[in-house]
């Protein structure tokens, strides 16, 4: 979750983080503790199975190889499905698809979520007024009912998934960004630059958006986190890409093929859980270490 | 008032939003709408039955009209007929909606409690053993799909334990009145509402527990503890009481989220609710019970945002005498 932290977070340490975006603390920021460290690991891992994971995988998981229900062997190290394809080599293939759709949502709602944050903190008056009641309505609709009415109409792609996932999640990266602008427009180095005659939009490229990218960073690894965790539970209700292998579409046929009964969860239930665990987490810690970094008044809590 | 009438305003605005994407969803897709209102047999149908159909959905008039129509159809209640259930849209959800009230209701209440509990101690003892252990749980906890936590919950405790009922909210063939009916009941719903309350436990949690170190580094809290007052009457009486107040619009905020968990948790139990249905209608494409059942789960929230706003002065004196 982490919603409600961020409004009251927001706004804080504007001064250092126009230093910061001076000085690059976000590359310490991923070493700075041992949990910090452990994400940067776990990311580290994780997008390398994504770029060499089809490489390394021991089967084509979209041929059928053995008998189905297989527990593990030497031959199949999670055991096969339930019309026999190797599990482990579904996994490895899904976490292109899982981080890809989580990469692109969330870098589309952080795009949008920043330029709407900058342009109402900076503009103030009716266009803030505006864009943060849009914002808000987002805000108060129920996230993954929306989500899945959305995913439904527009047909299950990956693409389509992403596109669903960005529409929902803008919003919160757009208020965060919003307090924080406004901070920096309230700067007297803002209100000179306004002086010396510098329009909206220069204003908006040379002082606001370099200011704002650092926690816009943040942003988007926590909305990472978030993206893979909802295509896990889009694809788990059967609104998944059909064609393509992910995380979520593992554990959607694991459920509906009864994976329960036929004794075979431990390993076709939580391996695929555990990893869209590891992964969220590892981009929660280091969003996290981001964002303490880049808003000091967290330190420590 | 004012204040009053903005926060109306907001969720008039929320409703007027959602129903109109329910309105241009159908219609905004490419291909007929009709499709998506009366099912996808419609491309069966000979023209003559097309025309009858569109003029009983009023697909032939003006979109403006339609727009208006449609809004009074939904403010009354007729939100369609579901070919796949049989039924009208709003009765199937009016079978399903005292059971996600009911799972909804319980994991909210747990999850506060033990969230606002936990958070004041973990804040109190900061950085102290049980501080550290809760934190990195409710991260931890943060990172699990709630879905796959309930199918661990499932395979361990039903399958391969059988302590506890995993399918629906009763038992089919059981007493339908009564105790034994209220104890059934229980049973079914200890393993989706554990689910629940563990997905959204560390949201409380973190809030509490920052609202509670602002206050706790207060000078009123300073001036309690100089003048004496026993530690434990400064965090009760001074300390909680005041954190508690950013926490009660958190937990309706949480609220969008918990209706969310509880789709996906319904799903793994087979719990007879709004969330199962939405999963049904989105296995067999019924688009107006899909659109029903947002539509219902968004009025769910905002009434609910509506109680917190009515709740609210009853904590927080300066706004009752502010009005």
């Amino acid at each position: 979750m982490g919603t409600p932290l961020a409004a009251p977070l927001a706004g804080a340490g504007s001064d250092r983080a126009a230093v910061g975006a001076r000085q690059r603390p976000w590359l310490a920021a991923l070493f700075r503790t041992r949990t910090a460290a452990f994400g940067t690991f776990v990311l580290t891992v994780v997008v390398a199975t994504a770029l060499f994971g089809r490489a390394l995988a021991p089967y084509d998981p979209r041929e059928v190889v053995a008998r189905p229900y297989q527990p593990p062997s030497a031959q199949h190290w999670l055991g096969t499905n339930d019309i026999g394809q190797d599990i482990f080599s579904e996994l490895l293939w899904g976490t292109r698809a899982s981080l890809t759709v989580g990469l692109v949502a969330a870098l589309a709602a952080v795009l949008v979520g920043t330029a709407v944050g900058v342009v109402a903190g900076l503009a103030g008056g009716w266009v803030d007024a505006v864009l943060m009641r849009a914002t808000d309505v987002v805000l108060t609709l129920p996230f993954l009912p929306l989500a899945i009415v959305l995913a439904a109409f527009l047909g299950p792609s990956l693409g389509n998934t992403a596109l669903v996932l960005a529409l929902v999640i803008w919003a919160r990266p757009a208020r965060v960004v919003r307090s924080h602008a406004l901070g920096i427009a309230g700067h007297a180095y803002v209100e000179a630059a306004h002086a010396l005659g510098g329009g909206f939009g220069h204003v908006l490229r040379r002082h606001v958006v370099p200011a704002v990218l650092p926690l816009a960073l943040s942003q988007f690894i926590l909305a990472v986190s978030s993206a893979i965790l909802a295509e896990a539970s889009l694809a788990f209700l059967g609104l998944g890409d059909p064609i393509q292998k992910s995380w979520g579409s593992v554990l959607f046929y694991a459920q509906s093929r009864g994976a329960f009964l036929s004794g075979a969860w431990p390993w076709w239930v939580v391996p695929p859980g555990l990893l869209i665990a590891l992964t969220v987490l590892g981009f929660a810690l280091v969003g996290r270490s981001l964002e303490a970094v880049l808003l000091p008044r967290l330190r420590g809590r | 008032m004012a204040w009053y009438l903005g926060r109306v305003g907001q969720y008039g605005l929320v409703l007027l939003v959602a129903m109109t994407f329910n309105f241009a969803l159908p219609r905004a897709m490419p291909g007929s709408p009709l499709r998506y209102l009366a099912g996808e047999d419609v491309g069966l149908l000979t023209p003559a039955q097309v025309a009858d159909l569109r003029a009983t959905y009023g697909l032939d008039r003006p979109l403006a009209a339609q727009y208006v129509a449609y809004l009074g159809d939904t403010l009354r209640g007729a939100w369609g007929f579901s070919f796949q259930l049989g039924k009208p849209v709003a009765e199937a959800i009016r079978e399903r909606l005292p059971w996600t009230l009911l799972l909804v209701g319980s994991s909210l209440l747990v999850a506060t409690a033990f969230g606002i509990i936990a958070g004041a101690i973990a804040a109190w003892r900061r950085g102290g053993r049980f501080d550290t252990a809760a934190l990195s749980s409710a991260i931890l906890v943060d990172a699990l799909p709630t879905f796959w936590l309930g199918m661990l919950f499932v395979a361990v405790f039903a399958v391969s334990w059988r302590l506890l009922p995993v399918f629906g909210a009763y038992t089919p063939w059981g007493d339908r009145s009564g105790w034994p009916f209220v104890l059934d009941v229980a049973r079914h719903l200890v393993l989706p509402a554990t689910t629940l309350t563990l997905a959204s436990l560390s949201g409380t949690f973190l809030v509490m527990r920052y609202a509670m170190l602002d206050v706790l580094g207060q000078d009123y809290v300073r001036t309690a503890r100089a003048k004496g007052l026993p530690e434990r009457r400064v965090v009760m009486g001074h300390a909680v009481r005041n954190a508690l107040l950013p926490v009660s619009t958190v937990v309706f905020l949480n609220l969008g989220f918990l209706v969310g968990g509880a789709t996906v948790v319904e799903t793994v139990f087979a719990y007879p609710g709004v969330g199962t249905l939405l999963y049904q209608a989105v296995l067999a494409r019924d688009y107006p019970v899909l659109q029903g059942a947002f539509f219902m789960l968004t009025v769910s929230v905002l009434l609910a945002n509506a109680l917190a706003d009515a709740v609210y002065p009853l904590l927080d004196p300066r706004v009752r005498r502010g009005g």
